[in-house]
């Protein structure tokens, strides 16, 4: 049954002011014997009117008198209507989840914190915290908060729902009723407030108009709170609608669009206005400095392919003497113009079978770069054997230049043909019956069918009519010559053998006159043959001697031979010996003595320790050292008028001898046509240029020319194998005819990305990727 | 090896670098674009053969030899042309085929960099990651004991002072006397350090100084940059953005005269001038700008001819005391400004560092001291002297700190750490760290080039080519074909994302530790580490 007579609760028994506990059960005892209207006089107790269910649906009053503790009202039901009648400690309405409490008097701290439902009335001015963590649950009403002063610091934080109206009525600071930094972290709910603040959270709330239904539901409500406090007689001034405004939560999506500056606008608006155009070194620099891509074109590829056709040369040339463009002959070959790849010998050689079929060590096949892989070199004798057939092109007429050649081997023969070839005359001279010095005297007829030479000798003679053989010139005639010609080139050779000073030495045969003899199929050897000196001429002497009937041959050397080649291979074949070291003390009768007193038994020593040239003829002009005359890089003597070429300078390959030559007479025509002489600048291809991937390893025979050009890299001159134009990812390649059979590959700067994979992928190494030039 | 197929003592193989390229055949496209963006020509196009010996089951035809030819990257074995690991290739292939990977043993390459007796030179930092300032955790989490602060919510005041700060009997003496108060001002905390114009590009130093300006005028945050030893360019001399700039000058006096000619000009006093004096990465070692690097534009804020390599002395000259030194150096500087400027010393981490502190506190001039440990970057330095050289900056900031304490000058005389803050990426937390420790604020370099500019070095040695002008993002190159691919614009939006999330982690820090109203300067008592050792010689909590 209900009691409607209020019903006293006190505080204090016996003097003794209750604890909070034992108030706590005495009201809710109370409200459960169906006491509805209580009175409660506190001193001090804790959550004072909360909780008080029992009731069921009835409605309960509360009456506080005296001062309750914190947390009055806290977890207040929906029936529960409390109201102090004096001013409240913390935490009114705590956790409210829908009581209606009323403060007739100012409240402290955290007023409201965390209330769900509910309406909370203050009469006064409101502490710090208030309205902190406040919910809107959408099944019931929103709890509201009405303060008719001000509230203190931190208002609202985290507030997500609920009203709060602060009406800044008589509040504690006029300047400010909303308290420092309130609304931050709010996220819902509205707050009404009458009366100038000092700042909130911009970022989580926001000032909008009162509409004309919040103000509609405003006027109403504050009637009621002010019903509720006694205060209806500020009716009038409160309800000046001018004076209040609403703060609402930001939603998130207000959150996420943080109104700041965009650096775009900053440089241009800020950063540029007070630097001027340009930014920071807008003054120094006119450079273009704006973003570009990572992989560019034109001048901003950091790298560029260059298009290096013919700059270097091919390992071949480079190790030939001769200079024989070894390539460029395959390359003939491949475009099916043999013809032309046989006469193209002749530009460069007055022998091209005789030497490149024959007697040549063929540096050209040991340079090859496919050696470096292993794979067999191209086959240059090949082709050194089918020029036998070259023919000769069309002389130049005379210039009236003419020059003086001295000695009628390799060396001679092949200045005065490249002379004549430039239209200058040459007169060669030889103390000998036959032009072609040691080819036609001393090398072996084992090593080249003796027709082979006579042919090319031929073709020699039709191009230089005026050869005088038989001539031994002293100093007298070369001094005249020197009035006669207008240069005079020494290429007498070496003959004087090199004679050991051994007790004996008159027993000893210089291998020159033995070959020379042999050639002729004169000269006798005995059984028992002593070469001193193993290197290639004694080899020869070797095969020779076997050939006139030897049975035993030694060849001994003070150090290892240096024999190689052909030449070796030969000896060895007839049974020679190769011993070493081994110093000659004496030549007896027995045979060679050695300085270990060993003797070698012999019936003939030859020595084979290389020749000197004769150099008694030459003026004083021309010095000599060693007994080989002194040239510059031109083969001009220290007499400008004089050059000397071939084994009188340096003993060397008959490939050495033509090369001089060729030199020689380019130094002459230079000089001729009053120019400084030039060498060949060239570099030779660095062989990791070239990709020998491309060919079959496993090819190590040609059948024949034809073959053997297809096998030809072209190192450092471009096969135009269109490897370049199909590899470019860019399609930047294209290949440019310049008419004459002359063509480029060119690149298109617009497309290339300087990726360098025409580089990587060229068989012959003719791109190089270059860095590009500077920007700065 | 060589195309004879010799081989010589430094020749290698793929599996003697410490970057191995792994290329995918078979998803290839043949682009291009990974050959063109390598900044070493680590990678290059190669022609291979491929064999296959065709032979039928039973034997019962003939074998036979079929040769393919086919395209491929390919990896240079050339110490010359190593990989460096940047992993730009993979950055721009387009079919994601190619990568590189570390060895998984030490290199070979380590042997051989050193041609022409030439020790090896590069970029960077110590080759060691990790560090003691990772495992410092924050131990006091005092929500119950003091009021509850919400990282995110609250207000927190964290800037620090640069300049020496009176005692206040004496401030306030000299406001009455009208007498000469030390310049002091307050700025953000984490400062950028000084990285020089010339060791880093034009667009990256104008990245920086426009993210900092930013900072500064847009959100109110007084963050301020040193300009390192490259002088300064004359247009932010005259802006008023000079006062968000820390003046550095060094043994090269790169840029002085031109700074001195301007000063007639300079509207605003610059943040600070700071004299360096050494650097944590390569201590007792200078540094040159070599001649390809100094182009025009460097050659005119630095007061050069272009083209000319640019040498600075590992030590000042005509210095030969640390008193002539510290006092001589300091006084000139504050003379320049009229005394309004804050003047320090920035000195390389080393036990000598109380020497200098010491000193320090008797000079009325001087504003601070700036350490910089072993960890600190550089644009180029002798590999030897990044590994090897220098002091961790830990225990070299607490002891300067708690020397301080001992003197009772903690209040007066800052502390500037730098060195490895926020090495592996805990920026925050690093700095937290060091500012418990006694600093009252931090310097970091490697850190902003790495968050603001995409820099791709590395502890365990990637890319850090930054001493030879190949940058492969643009950070420490002069070619523009290379520093155009950074936008300062980009750059100074990721210098102000790194700030402001550096502002909230920070908080996120100070936060549970109840401090709202001031740096917890010193405050060890918060800090602790699971390491026993690490804990007693730094003074604080061994924690486990
Ligand atoms: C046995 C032997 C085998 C060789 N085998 C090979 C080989 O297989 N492959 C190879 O590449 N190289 C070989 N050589 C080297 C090669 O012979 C020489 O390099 C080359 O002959 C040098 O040519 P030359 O014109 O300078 O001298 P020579 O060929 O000696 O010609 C000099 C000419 O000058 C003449 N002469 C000398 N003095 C005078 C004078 N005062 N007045 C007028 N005329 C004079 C001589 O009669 C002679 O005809 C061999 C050498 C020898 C000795
Ligand atoms: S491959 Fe051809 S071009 Fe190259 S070196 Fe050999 S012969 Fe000469
Ligand atoms: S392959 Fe094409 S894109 Fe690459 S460098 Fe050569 S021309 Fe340029
Ligand atoms: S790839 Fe072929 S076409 Fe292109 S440059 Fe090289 S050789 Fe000539
Ligand atoms: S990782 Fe860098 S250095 Fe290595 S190949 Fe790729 S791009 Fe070149
Ligand atoms: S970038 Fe990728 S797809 Fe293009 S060539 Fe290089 S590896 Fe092949
Ligand atoms: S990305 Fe640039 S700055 Fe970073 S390590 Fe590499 S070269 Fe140095």
């Amino acid at each position: 049954m209900e009691h409607r007579e209020s019903h006293w609760i006190p505080g204090k028994e016996e003097g003794r002011r209750l604890e909070s506990r034992v108030l706590e059960e005495r009201i809710q005892q109370a409200v459960g014997n169906g006491r509805h209207f209580l009175k409660v006089k506190a001193y001090g107790q804790h959550g004072i009117g909360g909780r008080l269910w029992r009731a069921g649906t009835d409605p309960v009053y509360l009456e506080i008198h005296g001062s309750p503790g914190q947390r009055v009202g806290s977890m207040g039901f929906p029936n529960t209507r409390i109201e102090i009648m004096a001013p409240a400690s913390d935490d009114v309405g705590w956790l409210n989840a829908g009581a209606e409490i009323i403060v007739h008097g100012h409240a402290t701290n955290g007023v409201a914190n965390a209330m769900a439902q509910g309406k909370i009335y203050i009469a006064g001015n409101v502490g710090a915290r208030a309205m902190t963590m406040t919910k809107h649950n959408p099944r019931f009403d929103p709890p509201e908060l009405w303060a008719l002063g001000s509230v203190g610091d931190y208002f609202a934080e985290f507030m997500a729902g609920g009203i709060a109206v602060v009406c800044g009525y008589e509040a504690q600071d006029p300047a400010n009723i909303l308290g420092y930094h309130p609304c931050v972290g709010m996220v819902g709910g509205r707050i009404f407030f009458r009366g100038p603040h000092k700042g909130f959270s911009h970022v989580d709330a926001r000032l909008v108009p009162v509409e004309d239904q919040d103000w509609e539901w405003l006027v109403k409500n504050l009637r009621v709170f002010l019903e509720k406090i006694d205060r209806s007689d500020i009716i009038g001034q409160l309800s000046l609608r001018e004076q209040w405004q609403l703060l609402v939560a930001r939603s998130h999506l207000e959150k996420g669009i943080k109104p700041r500056r965009s650096m775009a606008a900053f440089r241009q608006d800020v950063w540029a206005k007070e630097l001027g155009t340009g930014g920071l070194f807008g003054d120094l620099t006119t450079l273009d400095r704006n973003p570009i891509p990572v992989i560019t074109t034109r001048e901003l590829r950091r790298f560029v392919p260059v298009w290096e056709n013919r700059k270097s040369v091919p390992p071949c040339e480079a190790s030939c003497p001769t200079g024989m463009p070894v390539h460029e002959r395959w390359r003939l070959i491949r475009e099916g113009r043999v013809d032309e790849a046989v006469d193209m010998a002749l530009a460069y050689t007055p022998f091209p079978a005789t030497v490149c079929g024959y007697l040549c060590p063929n540096l050209c096949m040991q340079a090859c770069t496919r050696q470096t892989a292993n794979m067999a070199p191209m086959d240059v004798k090949q082709l050194g054997k089918a020029s036998l057939d070259a023919k000769l092109p069309q002389l130049p007429s005379l210039t009236g230049k003419r020059t003086a050649i001295v000695g009628g081997g390799p060396a001679g023969i092949s200045v005065a043909w490249q002379l004549r070839q430039k239209g200058h005359e040459a007169v060669v001279f030889d103390m000998e019956k036959t032009l072609g010095g040691k080819i036609t005297s001393v090398i072996p007829k084992s090593r080249i069918p003796e027709e082979i030479i006579r042919s090319e000798l031929e073709r020699v003679r039709s191009a230089l009519p005026h050869v005088h053989l038989q001539q031994r010139l002293s100093r007298e005639d070369l001094e005249q010559l020197k009035v006669d010609y207008d240069f005079v080139v020494i290429a007498v050779g070496a003959h004087k053998p090199r004679i050991l000073p051994v007790p004996g030495k008159e027993r000893i045969i210089p291998a020159i006159d033995f070959l020379r003899q042999s050639k002729q199929d004169q000269g006798k050897v005995g059984r028992r043959v002593v070469i001193i000196g193993a290197g290639n001429v004694g080899c020869d002497v070797a095969t020779e001697a076997h050939r006139m009937g030897a049975e035993e041959v030694t060849l001994i050397h003070y150090r290892r031979p240096p024999a190689s080649g052909e030449e070796k291979e030969a000896a060895k074949a007839i049974g020679a010996k190769f011993c070493w070291p081994c110093f000659t003390k004496a030549v007896t009768e027995e045979g060679v003595e050695l300085t270990t007193g060993e003797v070698i038994p012999a019936d003939t020593v030859i020595i084979a320790t290389g020749h000197q040239p004769d150099v008694d003829f030459l003026p004083e002009t021309v010095t000599t050292e060693r007994g080989f005359i002194v040239v510059n890089e031109f083969y001009q003597t220290t007499d400008p008028q004089i050059f000397a070429i071939g084994d009188a300078v340096k003993l060397g390959f008959l490939t050495d001898a033509i090369g001089a030559g060729r030199k020689a007479a380019h130094a002459i025509n230079d000089i001729l046509a009053g120019k400084e002489p030039r060498g060949d600048t060239r570099q030779v291809i660095d062989y990791s240029r070239v990709k020998l991937e491309y060919f079959d390893p496993r090819l190590m025979r040609f059948d024949d020319i034809q073959e053997c050009a297809e096998q030809c890299t072209s190192c450092g001159t471009c096969r135009d194998c269109g490897i370049c134009i199909a590899i470019c990812p860019q399609g930047a390649i294209r290949k440019k005819e310049n008419g004459n059979e002359d063509f480029e590959m060119v690149v298109d700067p617009d497309k290339c990305i300087g990726c360098g994979f025409c580089a990587g992928a060229c068989p012959c190494g003719i791109w190089n990727l270059v860095e590009n030039e500077p920007l700065v | 090896m060589s195309s004879d197929g010799r081989i010589a003592p430094s020749t290698l193989s793929v599996k003697d670098l410490p970057w191995q390229i792994h290329w995918d055949k078979d998803k290839c496209t043949l682009c291009g674009h990974c050959t063109a963006v390598c900044p070493v020509h680590a990678i290059e196009l190669g022609v291979y053969r491929k064999r296959v010996v065709k032979t039928s089951v039973g034997l019962k035809e003939t074998p036979s030899n079929v040769y393919q030819v086919y395209h491929g990257i390919r990896q240079k074995t050339d110490p010359a042309y190593s990989c460096v690991g940047c992993a730009m290739c993979n950055l721009v292939c387009p079919n994601d085929c190619i990568m590189p990977y570390r060895s998984d043993e030490a290199d070979k390459l380590r042997y051989h960099i050193n041609r022409g007796g030439q020790p090896r030179r590069r970029g960077g930092r110590r080759n060691v990651p990790g560090g003691i300032l990772d495992q410092i955790k924050f131990i006091r989490i005092s929500m119950l004991t003091d009021p509850a602060l919400d990282a995110g919510r609250h207000e927190f005041e964290l800037r620090t002072l640069l300049g020496r700060i009176l005692p206040p009997e004496e401030n306030l003496k000299l406001v009455r006397e009208e007498g000469w108060i030390p310049p002091v001002r307050e700025i953000y905390p984490l400062i950028i350090g000084a990285m020089s114009f010339g060791a880093v590009s034009p667009n990256m130093w104008e990245g920086l100084q426009m993210g900092v300006a930013y900072l500064n005028e847009e959100l109110g945050m007084p963050v301020c940059v040193s300009t390192g030893e490259g002088g300064c360019p004359p247009r932010l001399l005259r802006s008023r953005f000079l006062k968000y700039v820390i003046l550095q000058i060094a043994s090269g006096y790169f840029g002085w005269d031109e700074i001195i000619r301007d000063i007639p000009e300079i509207k605003e006093d610059p943040c600070a001038i700071e004299i360096k004096y050494g650097q944590g990465a390569k201590p007792g070692d200078g540094g040159l700008l070599m001649w390809h690097k100094v182009d025009k534009l460097i050659a005119a804020i630095r007061g050069v001819p272009p083209g000319v390599s640019l040498p600075s002395p590992p030590t000042h000259q005509t210095k030969y005391s640390i008193e002539e030194s510290v006092a001589k150096m300091i006084q000139s500087m504050c003379m320049a400004w009229g005394f309004r400027v804050p003047v320090y010393p920035k000195i390389s981490g080393t036990t000598t560092a109380l020497a200098v502190l010491n000193n320090l506190t008797r000079n009325p001039y001087a504003a601070g001291l700036a350490i910089d440990g072993e960890d600190g970057g550089t644009g180029a330095a002798y590999n030897v002297s990044m590994n090897h050289m220098g002091h961790p900056i830990a225990s070299n900031i607490r002891d300067c700190y708690l020397n301080l304490v001992k003197v009772g000058k903690q209040n007066e005389i800052p502390l500037f750490a730098g060195g490895g803050v926020g090495k592996s990426g805990n920026l925050a937390a690093n700095a937290a760290a060091l500012i418990m420790l006694g600093a009252s604020g931090v310097q970091v370099g490697k850190y902003i080039m790495q968050a603001a500019a995409g820099c791709l070095g590395s502890e365990s040695d990637r890319c850090n080519i930054c001493n030879i002008g190949l940058c492969p993002k643009g950070i420490t190159s002069q070619d523009p074909r290379l520093y155009r691919r950074l936008d300062p614009e980009l750059v100074a939006e990721r210098v102000v994302d790194v700030f402001l999330s550096f502002d909230t982690e920070l908080k996120k820090i100070m936060a549970p530790l109840g401090r709202s109203t001031s740096l917890p300067i010193g405050m060890s008592d918060a800090i602790g580490i699971n390491d026993k050792a690490a804990a007693e010689r730094l003074e604080i909590r061994y924690v486990v």
